[in-house]
Protein backbone atom coordinates (compact mmCIF):
# COMPACT_ATOMS: atom_id res chain seq x y z
CA UNK A 1 0.00 0.00 0.00
CA UNK A 2 1.14 3.54 -0.93
CA UNK A 3 0.78 5.85 1.56
CA UNK A 4 -1.47 8.46 -0.37
CA UNK A 5 -0.29 11.42 2.19
CA UNK A 6 3.11 11.22 0.09
CA UNK A 7 1.02 11.59 -3.49
CA UNK A 8 -0.45 14.82 -2.03
CA UNK A 9 3.10 16.28 -0.64
CA UNK A 10 4.41 15.71 -4.45
CA UNK A 11 1.64 17.52 -6.14
CA UNK A 12 1.74 19.87 -3.07
CA UNK A 13 5.47 20.51 -4.48
CA UNK A 14 4.59 19.99 -7.86
CA UNK A 15 6.86 16.79 -8.31
CA UNK A 16 5.69 15.49 -11.31
CA UNK A 17 8.01 12.42 -11.65
CA UNK A 18 6.75 11.52 -7.76
CA UNK A 19 3.42 11.99 -8.27
CA UNK A 20 2.85 9.64 -11.69
CA UNK A 21 5.14 6.82 -10.11
CA UNK A 22 2.99 7.15 -6.18
CA UNK A 23 -0.26 7.24 -8.37
CA UNK A 24 1.52 4.09 -10.56
CA UNK A 25 2.13 2.83 -7.57
CA UNK A 26 -1.45 3.00 -5.43
CA UNK A 27 -3.24 1.63 -8.54
CA UNK A 28 -0.69 -0.96 -9.06
CA UNK A 29 -1.54 -2.42 -5.08
CA UNK A 30 -5.09 -2.07 -5.80
CA UNK A 31 -5.80 0.82 -3.88
CA UNK A 32 -9.50 2.56 -4.22
CA UNK A 33 -9.45 5.40 -7.07
CA UNK A 34 -11.44 7.22 -5.36
CA UNK A 35 -9.68 7.77 -2.42
CA UNK A 36 -6.18 8.07 -4.83
CA UNK A 37 -7.99 10.95 -6.70
CA UNK A 38 -9.11 12.35 -3.03
CA UNK A 39 -5.81 12.92 -2.04
CA UNK A 40 -4.85 14.75 -5.15
CA UNK A 41 -7.86 17.00 -5.18
CA UNK A 42 -7.01 17.47 -1.43
CA UNK A 43 -3.34 18.67 -2.17
CA UNK A 44 -4.58 21.12 -4.64
CA UNK A 45 -7.12 22.82 -2.28
CA UNK A 46 -4.25 22.99 0.17
CA UNK A 47 -2.33 24.42 -2.72
CA UNK A 48 -5.22 27.05 -3.48
CA UNK A 49 -5.49 28.13 0.38
CA UNK A 50 -1.08 28.85 -0.01
CA UNK A 51 -1.82 30.95 -2.45
CA UNK A 52 -4.58 32.82 -0.95
CA UNK A 53 -2.14 33.65 1.71
CA UNK A 54 0.58 34.63 -0.63
CA UNK A 55 3.05 31.41 0.50
CA UNK A 56 2.90 30.27 -2.93
CA UNK A 57 2.07 32.13 -6.24
CA UNK A 58 1.60 31.52 -9.94
CA UNK A 59 4.48 29.63 -11.04
CA UNK A 60 4.05 26.80 -7.95
CA UNK A 61 0.17 26.54 -8.61
CA UNK A 62 1.00 25.91 -12.00
CA UNK A 63 3.43 22.90 -11.64
CA UNK A 64 1.38 21.33 -8.69
CA UNK A 65 -1.74 21.57 -11.19
CA UNK A 66 0.36 19.68 -13.74
CA UNK A 67 1.61 17.42 -11.09
CA UNK A 68 -1.68 15.93 -11.04
CA UNK A 69 -3.10 16.60 -14.56
CA UNK A 70 -0.74 13.77 -15.30
CA UNK A 71 -1.33 12.06 -12.31
CA UNK A 72 -4.92 12.16 -13.18
CA UNK A 73 -4.06 10.80 -17.01
CA UNK A 74 -2.83 7.23 -15.22
CA UNK A 75 -6.15 6.66 -13.10
CA UNK A 76 -8.53 8.12 -15.84
CA UNK A 77 -9.27 4.30 -17.26
CA UNK A 78 -9.80 3.32 -13.40
CA UNK A 79 -12.01 6.01 -12.65
CA UNK A 80 -14.04 5.51 -15.58
CA UNK A 81 -14.45 2.00 -15.10
CA UNK A 82 -15.52 2.61 -11.14
CA UNK A 83 -18.17 4.98 -12.38
CA UNK A 84 -16.57 7.86 -10.56
CA UNK A 85 -17.48 11.11 -12.47
CA UNK A 86 -16.43 14.46 -11.79
CA UNK A 87 -18.78 16.41 -9.64
CA UNK A 88 -19.56 18.89 -11.86
CA UNK A 89 -19.29 20.46 -15.56
CA UNK A 90 -18.09 23.96 -16.74
CA UNK A 91 -17.11 25.92 -19.88
CA UNK A 92 -14.72 28.81 -19.22
CA UNK A 93 -13.27 31.50 -21.63
CA UNK A 94 -11.91 34.99 -21.47
CA UNK A 95 -14.49 37.16 -23.08
CA UNK A 96 -14.34 38.48 -26.74
CA UNK A 97 -11.85 41.20 -27.52
CA UNK A 98 -9.88 40.30 -24.59
CA UNK A 99 -6.07 38.15 -25.86
CA UNK A 100 -5.47 37.47 -22.16
CA UNK A 101 -5.78 34.22 -20.40
CA UNK A 102 -3.41 33.25 -17.78
CA UNK A 103 -6.20 33.86 -14.92
CA UNK A 104 -8.57 31.41 -17.49
CA UNK A 105 -6.32 29.49 -17.13
CA UNK A 106 -5.07 29.35 -13.21
CA UNK A 107 -9.12 29.20 -12.42
CA UNK A 108 -9.54 26.18 -15.07
CA UNK A 109 -7.12 24.42 -13.58
CA UNK A 110 -8.13 24.88 -10.15
CA UNK A 111 -11.56 23.57 -11.32
CA UNK A 112 -10.43 20.97 -12.68
CA UNK A 113 -8.19 20.16 -9.88
CA UNK A 114 -11.72 20.26 -7.66
CA UNK A 115 -13.08 17.88 -10.01
CA UNK A 116 -15.30 19.42 -11.81
CA UNK A 117 -15.14 18.77 -15.39
CA UNK A 118 -13.96 21.71 -17.46
CA UNK A 119 -13.99 22.80 -21.25
CA UNK A 120 -11.84 25.68 -22.20
CA UNK A 121 -13.27 27.64 -24.95
CA UNK A 122 -9.83 29.83 -24.85
CA UNK A 123 -8.99 33.98 -25.42
CA UNK A 124 -11.19 36.40 -27.31
CA UNK A 125 -14.15 33.95 -27.57
CA UNK A 126 -17.72 35.63 -28.46
CA UNK A 127 -20.74 35.90 -26.18
CA UNK A 128 -22.35 33.56 -29.09
CA UNK A 129 -19.26 30.76 -29.08
CA UNK A 130 -20.40 30.83 -25.15
CA UNK A 131 -23.88 30.22 -25.74
CA UNK A 132 -23.45 28.08 -28.73
CA UNK A 133 -20.92 25.73 -25.68
CA UNK A 134 -23.32 26.48 -23.05
CA UNK A 135 -26.19 24.38 -25.48
CA UNK A 136 -23.81 21.66 -26.42
CA UNK A 137 -22.33 20.94 -23.27
CA UNK A 138 -24.87 21.70 -20.55
CA UNK A 139 -22.51 22.78 -18.05
CA UNK A 140 -23.74 23.85 -14.33
CA UNK A 141 -21.19 26.35 -14.07
CA UNK A 142 -19.61 29.03 -16.69
CA UNK A 143 -16.78 31.35 -16.03
CA UNK A 144 -16.19 34.68 -17.96
CA UNK A 145 -13.00 36.39 -17.64
CA UNK A 146 -11.70 39.70 -18.75
CA UNK A 147 -7.85 41.48 -17.82
CA UNK A 148 -9.01 44.75 -19.43
CA UNK A 149 -11.76 47.63 -18.29
CA UNK A 150 -12.53 48.16 -22.47
CA UNK A 151 -13.84 44.66 -22.46
CA UNK A 152 -15.84 44.43 -19.23
CA UNK A 153 -18.68 45.05 -21.17
CA UNK A 154 -18.29 41.97 -23.42
CA UNK A 155 -18.82 39.80 -20.05
CA UNK A 156 -22.25 42.12 -19.78
CA UNK A 157 -23.25 41.00 -23.24
CA UNK A 158 -22.14 37.66 -22.86
CA UNK A 159 -24.23 37.06 -19.54
CA UNK A 160 -27.45 38.62 -21.23
CA UNK A 161 -26.89 36.22 -24.59
CA UNK A 162 -26.73 33.18 -21.90
CA UNK A 163 -29.80 34.41 -20.25
CA UNK A 164 -31.83 35.66 -22.96
CA UNK A 165 -31.21 32.21 -24.62
CA UNK A 166 -33.21 30.69 -21.53
CA UNK A 167 -30.28 28.04 -21.76
CA UNK A 168 -30.18 25.51 -18.67
CA UNK A 169 -29.72 27.94 -15.75
CA UNK A 170 -25.50 27.52 -15.16
CA UNK A 171 -24.67 29.80 -12.74
CA UNK A 172 -22.33 32.41 -13.86
CA UNK A 173 -19.10 33.28 -12.36
CA UNK A 174 -16.73 36.38 -13.56
CA UNK A 175 -13.51 37.54 -12.70
CA UNK A 176 -10.40 39.31 -13.80
CA UNK A 177 -8.83 42.24 -13.08
CA UNK A 178 -10.80 45.18 -13.08
CA UNK A 179 -13.90 42.96 -12.83
CA UNK A 180 -16.14 43.94 -8.95
CA UNK A 181 -18.95 42.20 -7.15
CA UNK A 182 -20.49 45.19 -7.71
CA UNK A 183 -20.01 44.73 -11.45
CA UNK A 184 -21.20 41.34 -10.99
CA UNK A 185 -24.32 42.00 -9.17
CA UNK A 186 -25.03 45.08 -11.65
CA UNK A 187 -24.98 42.47 -14.88
CA UNK A 188 -26.85 39.65 -13.14
CA UNK A 189 -23.83 37.27 -12.79
CA UNK A 190 -24.33 34.70 -9.58
CA UNK A 191 -20.69 35.21 -8.19
CA UNK A 192 -17.16 37.03 -8.51
CA UNK A 193 -13.75 35.41 -7.35
CA UNK A 194 -10.98 37.56 -7.37
CA UNK A 195 -8.50 35.25 -7.52
CA UNK A 196 -8.50 31.14 -8.72
CA UNK A 197 -8.67 29.47 -5.57
CA UNK A 198 -11.39 31.53 -4.33
CA UNK A 199 -13.02 30.64 -7.85
CA UNK A 200 -12.94 27.04 -6.00
CA UNK A 201 -15.01 27.84 -2.96
CA UNK A 202 -17.28 29.95 -4.87
CA UNK A 203 -17.90 27.23 -7.66
CA UNK A 204 -18.93 24.51 -4.40
CA UNK A 205 -20.51 27.21 -2.54
CA UNK A 206 -22.79 28.13 -5.91
CA UNK A 207 -23.75 24.25 -6.58
CA UNK A 208 -23.84 23.34 -3.21
CA UNK A 209 -21.48 20.96 -2.95
CA UNK A 210 -19.58 20.18 -0.03
CA UNK A 211 -16.35 22.75 1.65
CA UNK A 212 -13.28 22.54 0.19
CA UNK A 213 -11.55 18.90 1.14
CA UNK A 214 -8.51 19.40 3.35
CA UNK B 1 7.82 75.78 -10.65
CA UNK B 2 7.55 73.83 -13.95
CA UNK B 3 6.01 70.57 -13.69
CA UNK B 4 9.39 69.16 -15.00
CA UNK B 5 11.37 71.16 -11.81
CA UNK B 6 9.04 69.80 -9.70
CA UNK B 7 9.63 66.29 -10.47
CA UNK B 8 13.26 66.67 -10.78
CA UNK B 9 13.73 68.88 -7.54
CA UNK B 10 11.34 66.24 -5.79
CA UNK B 11 13.83 63.36 -7.18
CA UNK B 12 16.83 65.22 -6.39
CA UNK B 13 15.51 65.77 -2.54
CA UNK B 14 15.14 69.81 -3.15
CA UNK B 15 12.69 71.91 -2.08
CA UNK B 16 9.26 71.58 -4.05
CA UNK B 17 6.51 73.95 -4.20
CA UNK B 18 3.61 71.13 -3.97
CA UNK B 19 3.40 67.03 -4.90
CA UNK B 20 4.38 66.13 -8.04
CA UNK B 21 1.24 64.38 -10.28
CA UNK B 22 1.93 61.62 -13.03
CA UNK B 23 -1.32 59.36 -13.42
CA UNK B 24 -0.71 56.97 -15.95
CA UNK B 25 -3.19 57.49 -19.08
CA UNK B 26 -3.77 55.76 -22.38
CA UNK B 27 -6.58 55.14 -23.20
CA UNK B 28 -8.11 57.71 -21.29
CA UNK B 29 -6.06 60.23 -23.14
CA UNK B 30 -7.01 59.00 -26.53
CA UNK B 31 -10.43 59.09 -25.20
CA UNK B 32 -9.58 63.16 -24.37
CA UNK B 33 -8.29 63.47 -27.62
CA UNK B 34 -11.23 61.67 -29.18
CA UNK B 35 -9.37 59.13 -31.12
CA UNK B 36 -9.88 55.63 -30.83
CA UNK B 37 -7.04 54.05 -29.26
CA UNK B 38 -5.89 51.74 -32.32
CA UNK B 39 -4.46 54.79 -34.16
CA UNK B 40 -2.97 56.25 -30.88
CA UNK B 41 -0.90 53.14 -30.28
CA UNK B 42 0.17 53.40 -34.38
CA UNK B 43 0.91 56.34 -34.67
CA UNK B 44 3.56 59.12 -32.47
CA UNK B 45 1.84 61.87 -33.87
CA UNK B 46 -1.37 61.25 -32.59
CA UNK B 47 -0.39 59.65 -29.17
CA UNK B 48 1.60 63.23 -28.64
CA UNK B 49 -1.09 65.20 -29.30
CA UNK B 50 -3.52 63.17 -27.06
CA UNK B 51 -1.04 63.39 -24.35
CA UNK B 52 -0.29 66.78 -24.22
CA UNK B 53 -3.76 67.87 -24.52
CA UNK B 54 -4.40 65.30 -21.39
CA UNK B 55 -1.77 66.65 -19.47
CA UNK B 56 -2.67 70.48 -20.76
CA UNK B 57 -6.48 69.69 -19.09
CA UNK B 58 -5.71 68.35 -15.79
CA UNK B 59 -2.29 70.13 -15.25
CA UNK B 60 -0.14 66.82 -15.58
CA UNK B 61 3.88 67.23 -14.59
CA UNK B 62 4.41 64.50 -17.42
CA UNK B 63 3.76 63.44 -20.52
CA UNK B 64 4.32 59.78 -21.38
CA UNK B 65 4.90 57.77 -24.76
CA UNK B 66 3.73 54.52 -23.14
CA UNK B 67 0.85 52.84 -24.98
CA UNK B 68 1.19 49.17 -24.78
CA UNK B 69 3.75 46.54 -24.40
CA UNK B 70 3.52 45.26 -27.51
CA UNK B 71 5.97 47.28 -29.74
CA UNK B 72 9.49 45.63 -28.89
CA UNK B 73 7.75 42.03 -29.60
CA UNK B 74 5.83 43.46 -32.78
CA UNK B 75 9.38 44.28 -33.75
CA UNK B 76 11.05 41.21 -33.13
CA UNK B 77 8.14 39.11 -34.99
CA UNK B 78 5.82 38.61 -32.33
CA UNK B 79 2.40 37.74 -33.88
CA UNK B 80 0.28 40.69 -32.62
CA UNK B 81 -3.86 41.14 -33.02
CA UNK B 82 -4.97 44.89 -33.63
CA UNK B 83 -8.50 46.60 -32.35
CA UNK B 84 -10.01 49.84 -33.43
CA UNK B 85 -10.12 51.35 -30.15
CA UNK B 86 -8.16 48.70 -27.27
CA UNK B 87 -4.58 47.97 -27.11
CA UNK B 88 -2.97 45.88 -29.54
CA UNK B 89 -2.20 42.45 -27.67
CA UNK B 90 0.16 39.63 -28.04
CA UNK B 91 -1.01 36.06 -29.00
CA UNK B 92 -0.07 34.13 -26.16
CA UNK B 93 -1.44 30.81 -27.97
CA UNK B 94 1.06 31.78 -31.12
CA UNK B 95 4.18 33.01 -29.29
CA UNK B 96 7.19 33.77 -31.23
CA UNK B 97 8.89 31.58 -28.78
CA UNK B 98 7.27 28.33 -28.27
CA UNK B 99 10.11 27.39 -29.46
CA UNK B 100 12.91 28.51 -27.02
CA UNK B 101 15.49 27.10 -29.41
CA UNK B 102 14.33 29.98 -31.78
CA UNK B 103 15.90 32.76 -29.29
CA UNK B 104 19.54 31.81 -30.57
CA UNK B 105 18.81 32.75 -33.64
CA UNK B 106 16.76 35.77 -33.16
CA UNK B 107 18.10 39.12 -34.22
CA UNK B 108 17.29 42.35 -31.74
CA UNK B 109 15.69 44.46 -33.67
CA UNK B 110 16.78 48.03 -34.10
CA UNK B 111 15.20 51.01 -32.64
CA UNK B 112 15.86 53.21 -35.17
CA UNK B 113 14.78 50.68 -38.00
CA UNK B 114 11.12 51.91 -38.34
CA UNK B 115 9.09 49.60 -36.75
CA UNK B 116 6.81 49.92 -33.34
CA UNK B 117 10.33 50.72 -31.56
CA UNK B 118 11.09 53.90 -33.91
CA UNK B 119 7.34 55.04 -33.64
CA UNK B 120 8.26 55.26 -29.78
CA UNK B 121 11.42 56.94 -29.97
CA UNK B 122 9.46 59.74 -32.42
CA UNK B 123 6.94 59.69 -29.81
CA UNK B 124 10.07 60.97 -27.50
CA UNK B 125 11.09 63.28 -29.31
CA UNK B 126 7.83 65.05 -30.81
CA UNK B 127 6.70 65.12 -26.96
CA UNK B 128 9.99 66.95 -25.87
CA UNK B 129 9.30 69.63 -28.80
CA UNK B 130 6.16 70.30 -27.11
CA UNK B 131 6.63 69.72 -23.92
CA UNK B 132 9.40 72.02 -24.12
CA UNK B 133 11.02 72.18 -20.42
CA UNK B 134 7.68 72.67 -19.05
CA UNK B 135 6.83 68.63 -18.30
CA UNK B 136 9.13 65.88 -17.82
CA UNK B 137 9.18 63.65 -20.62
CA UNK B 138 8.79 59.83 -19.86
CA UNK B 139 10.02 56.96 -21.96
CA UNK B 140 8.73 53.55 -21.61
CA UNK B 141 10.52 49.94 -21.67
CA UNK B 142 9.41 46.48 -20.90
CA UNK B 143 11.04 44.63 -18.07
CA UNK B 144 12.69 41.39 -18.35
CA UNK B 145 9.72 39.66 -16.49
CA UNK B 146 6.79 40.97 -18.70
CA UNK B 147 8.97 41.40 -21.92
CA UNK B 148 10.17 37.12 -21.47
CA UNK B 149 6.04 36.81 -21.34
CA UNK B 150 5.25 38.48 -24.33
CA UNK B 151 8.07 36.55 -26.92
CA UNK B 152 7.58 33.10 -24.83
CA UNK B 153 4.39 32.81 -23.88
CA UNK B 154 3.37 34.03 -19.90
CA UNK B 155 2.04 30.35 -19.08
CA UNK B 156 4.73 28.73 -20.54
CA UNK B 157 7.20 31.21 -18.82
CA UNK B 158 5.61 30.53 -15.32
CA UNK B 159 6.72 26.87 -15.74
CA UNK B 160 10.34 27.71 -16.91
CA UNK B 161 11.27 29.15 -14.01
CA UNK B 162 11.29 25.11 -12.69
CA UNK B 163 11.65 23.08 -15.94
CA UNK B 164 14.70 25.25 -17.50
CA UNK B 165 16.41 27.83 -15.36
CA UNK B 166 19.01 28.65 -17.29
CA UNK B 167 16.84 29.59 -20.33
CA UNK B 168 15.01 31.84 -17.99
CA UNK B 169 18.49 33.77 -17.49
CA UNK B 170 19.43 33.58 -21.11
CA UNK B 171 16.06 34.79 -22.14
CA UNK B 172 15.89 38.25 -19.74
CA UNK B 173 19.51 38.53 -20.65
CA UNK B 174 18.69 38.84 -24.39
CA UNK B 175 15.71 40.99 -23.38
CA UNK B 176 17.49 43.36 -21.22
CA UNK B 177 20.51 44.12 -23.81
CA UNK B 178 17.06 44.90 -26.32
CA UNK B 179 15.60 47.24 -23.66
CA UNK B 180 18.39 48.98 -23.33
CA UNK B 181 19.37 50.19 -26.77
CA UNK B 182 15.50 51.36 -26.82
CA UNK B 183 16.08 53.02 -23.59
CA UNK B 184 19.08 54.68 -24.81
CA UNK B 185 17.35 56.13 -28.32
CA UNK B 186 14.41 57.15 -26.41
CA UNK B 187 16.64 59.17 -24.47
CA UNK B 188 18.50 60.26 -26.67
CA UNK B 189 15.11 61.49 -28.67
CA UNK B 190 14.58 63.62 -25.20
CA UNK B 191 12.88 61.80 -22.62
CA UNK B 192 14.00 62.68 -19.09
CA UNK B 193 12.43 59.24 -17.43
CA UNK B 194 12.45 55.42 -18.83
CA UNK B 195 9.27 54.21 -17.25
CA UNK B 196 10.57 50.40 -16.58
CA UNK B 197 7.17 48.22 -16.83
CA UNK B 198 6.85 44.32 -15.71
CA UNK B 199 3.65 43.43 -14.90
CA UNK B 200 4.28 39.69 -15.22
CA UNK B 201 6.58 39.78 -12.11
CA UNK B 202 3.93 40.60 -9.20
CA UNK B 203 2.90 36.41 -10.67
CA UNK B 204 6.43 35.14 -9.14
CA UNK B 205 6.73 34.94 -4.80
CA UNK B 206 9.91 36.52 -3.81
CA UNK B 207 12.17 33.46 -3.92
CA UNK B 208 11.94 33.67 -7.66
CA UNK B 209 11.91 37.23 -8.13
CA UNK B 210 15.18 37.57 -6.14
CA UNK B 211 16.71 34.90 -8.15
CA UNK B 212 15.70 35.54 -11.60
CA UNK B 213 13.76 38.84 -12.24
CA UNK B 214 15.48 41.24 -9.43
CA UNK B 215 19.30 41.04 -10.96
CA UNK B 216 17.62 41.87 -14.96
CA UNK B 217 15.80 45.21 -13.48
CA UNK B 218 19.37 46.11 -11.87
CA UNK B 219 20.75 45.96 -14.85
CA UNK B 220 18.25 47.65 -16.78
CA UNK B 221 18.30 50.82 -13.45
CA UNK B 222 21.90 50.91 -13.50
CA UNK B 223 21.70 51.17 -17.25
CA UNK B 224 19.23 53.92 -17.48
CA UNK B 225 21.10 56.04 -14.67
CA UNK B 226 24.07 55.57 -16.91
CA UNK B 227 22.79 56.94 -19.64
CA UNK B 228 21.59 59.71 -17.59
CA UNK B 229 18.11 59.57 -17.69
CA UNK B 230 15.85 58.69 -14.26
CA UNK B 231 13.76 55.64 -13.78
CA UNK B 232 10.25 54.87 -13.04
CA UNK B 233 9.50 51.25 -11.69
CA UNK B 234 6.12 49.78 -12.54
CA UNK B 235 4.49 46.70 -11.84
CA UNK B 236 0.89 46.02 -12.35
CA UNK B 237 -0.81 43.30 -9.67
CA UNK B 238 0.28 42.88 -5.75
CA UNK B 239 3.66 43.49 -5.36
CA UNK B 240 3.51 43.50 -1.58
CA UNK B 241 5.45 40.00 -1.29
CA UNK B 242 8.42 41.95 -3.43
CA UNK B 243 8.41 45.56 -1.59
CA UNK B 244 11.61 44.38 0.26
CA UNK B 245 13.28 43.42 -3.17
CA UNK B 246 12.21 46.30 -5.09
CA UNK B 247 13.35 48.88 -2.54
CA UNK B 248 16.88 47.47 -3.34
CA UNK B 249 16.92 48.33 -7.32
CA UNK B 250 17.97 52.16 -7.12
CA UNK B 251 14.56 53.20 -9.09
CA UNK B 252 13.93 56.92 -8.80
CA UNK B 253 10.27 56.31 -8.20
CA UNK B 254 8.46 52.98 -7.53
CA UNK B 255 5.06 53.58 -8.74
CA UNK B 256 2.83 50.43 -7.06
CA UNK B 257 0.09 49.29 -8.07
CA UNK B 258 -3.23 49.46 -5.50
CA UNK B 259 -2.55 45.51 -3.92
CA UNK B 260 0.72 46.64 -2.15
CA UNK B 261 0.36 49.01 1.02
CA UNK B 262 2.35 52.35 0.64
CA UNK B 263 2.60 51.94 4.35
CA UNK B 264 4.13 48.42 4.21
CA UNK B 265 6.44 50.19 0.88
CA UNK B 266 7.49 52.94 3.12
CA UNK B 267 9.46 50.28 5.87
CA UNK B 268 10.39 48.10 3.47
CA UNK B 269 12.03 50.76 1.17
CA UNK B 270 12.62 53.40 3.65
CA UNK B 271 12.21 57.03 4.06
CA UNK B 272 14.36 58.20 0.93
CA UNK B 273 12.50 55.90 -1.55
CA UNK B 274 10.37 58.10 -3.92
CA UNK B 275 6.82 56.07 -4.31
CA UNK B 276 3.95 57.04 -6.78
CA UNK B 277 0.27 55.45 -6.54
CA UNK B 278 -1.68 54.01 -5.78
CA UNK B 279 -5.65 54.59 -5.61
CA UNK B 280 -7.75 51.29 -7.23
CA UNK B 281 -8.15 52.53 -10.93
CA UNK B 282 -11.36 50.79 -10.96
CA UNK B 283 -13.06 51.45 -7.73
CA UNK B 284 -12.08 54.55 -6.59
CA UNK B 285 -10.83 56.51 -9.17
CA UNK B 286 -13.55 55.53 -11.80
CA UNK B 287 -16.19 54.46 -9.71
CA UNK B 288 -16.03 56.89 -6.84
CA UNK B 289 -16.86 60.64 -6.68
CA UNK B 290 -14.42 63.53 -6.04
CA UNK B 291 -14.81 63.19 -2.89
CA UNK B 292 -13.62 59.36 -2.27
CA UNK B 293 -10.91 60.21 -4.54
CA UNK B 294 -9.98 63.39 -2.57
CA UNK B 295 -10.13 60.85 0.96
CA UNK B 296 -8.28 57.94 -0.64
CA UNK B 297 -5.43 60.34 -2.42
CA UNK B 298 -5.20 61.49 1.47
CA UNK B 299 -4.71 58.08 2.56
CA UNK B 300 -2.01 57.30 0.34
CA UNK B 301 -0.17 60.76 0.87
CA UNK B 302 -0.08 60.29 4.86
CA UNK B 303 0.84 56.62 4.09
CA UNK B 304 3.77 57.21 1.77
CA UNK B 305 4.97 60.34 3.66
CA UNK B 306 5.77 63.42 1.91
CA UNK B 307 8.50 61.77 -0.70
CA UNK B 308 6.15 61.13 -2.91
CA UNK B 309 3.74 61.47 -6.15
CA UNK B 310 0.00 61.66 -6.74
CA UNK B 311 -0.77 58.97 -9.05
CA UNK B 312 -3.26 56.44 -9.49
CA UNK B 313 -2.39 52.22 -9.14
CA UNK B 314 -2.36 51.85 -12.37
CA UNK B 315 -3.56 53.34 -15.97
CA UNK B 316 -6.20 56.01 -15.45
CA UNK B 317 -9.42 53.93 -16.25
CA UNK B 318 -11.56 54.55 -19.73
CA UNK B 319 -14.42 55.68 -18.44
CA UNK B 320 -13.07 58.05 -15.36
CA UNK B 321 -15.50 60.96 -15.01
CA UNK B 322 -12.73 63.92 -16.02
CA UNK B 323 -13.77 65.67 -12.00
CA UNK B 324 -12.25 62.44 -10.61
CA UNK B 325 -9.13 63.17 -12.30
CA UNK B 326 -9.51 66.54 -11.41
CA UNK B 327 -9.84 65.25 -7.54
CA UNK B 328 -6.34 63.97 -8.11
CA UNK B 329 -5.01 67.36 -9.58
CA UNK B 330 -6.62 69.58 -6.77
CA UNK B 331 -5.08 67.24 -4.06
CA UNK B 332 -1.77 67.30 -5.76
CA UNK B 333 -2.20 71.07 -5.89
CA UNK B 334 -3.88 71.63 -2.48
CA UNK B 335 -0.18 70.56 -0.81
CA UNK B 336 2.57 72.63 0.39
CA UNK B 337 6.57 72.48 1.16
Amino acid sequence: MIDLAQLGAAVERGDRDSARSLTQAAIDAGQAPQEILDAMVGAMGVVGRRFQAHEVFVPEMLIAARAMKESIALLEPLLVQAGIRPVARAIIGTVEGDLHDIGKNLVAMMWRSANIEVIDLGANVSPQRFLDAARQHEPHLVGLSALLTTTMPAIRRTVETLRQAGVAAPRIVIGGAPVTLQYAREIGADGYAPDAASAVDLARQLLGLQGSPS
Amino acid sequence: MNGRERVLALLDGQPIDHLPLMPITMMFAADTAGVPYGRYALDHRVLADAQCRTAAQYDFDYVSCISDPAREAADCGAKVVWFDDQPPALDEVDALLADKSRLRRLARPDPQAGGRMTDRVQAAALLRERAGAERLVEGWIEGPCAQGADLRGINTLMLDFYDDPGFVHELFAWVIDMELRFARAQIEAGADLIGIGDAAASLVGPHLYDAFVLPYEKRLVDGVHEMGARVRLHICGNTRPLLTSMGTLGADIVDLDYPAPLDEARQAMGPRQVLLGNIDPVRVLRDGTPESVTAAIAACHAAAGDRYIVGAGCEVPRGTPPENVQALTRYAQSTRF
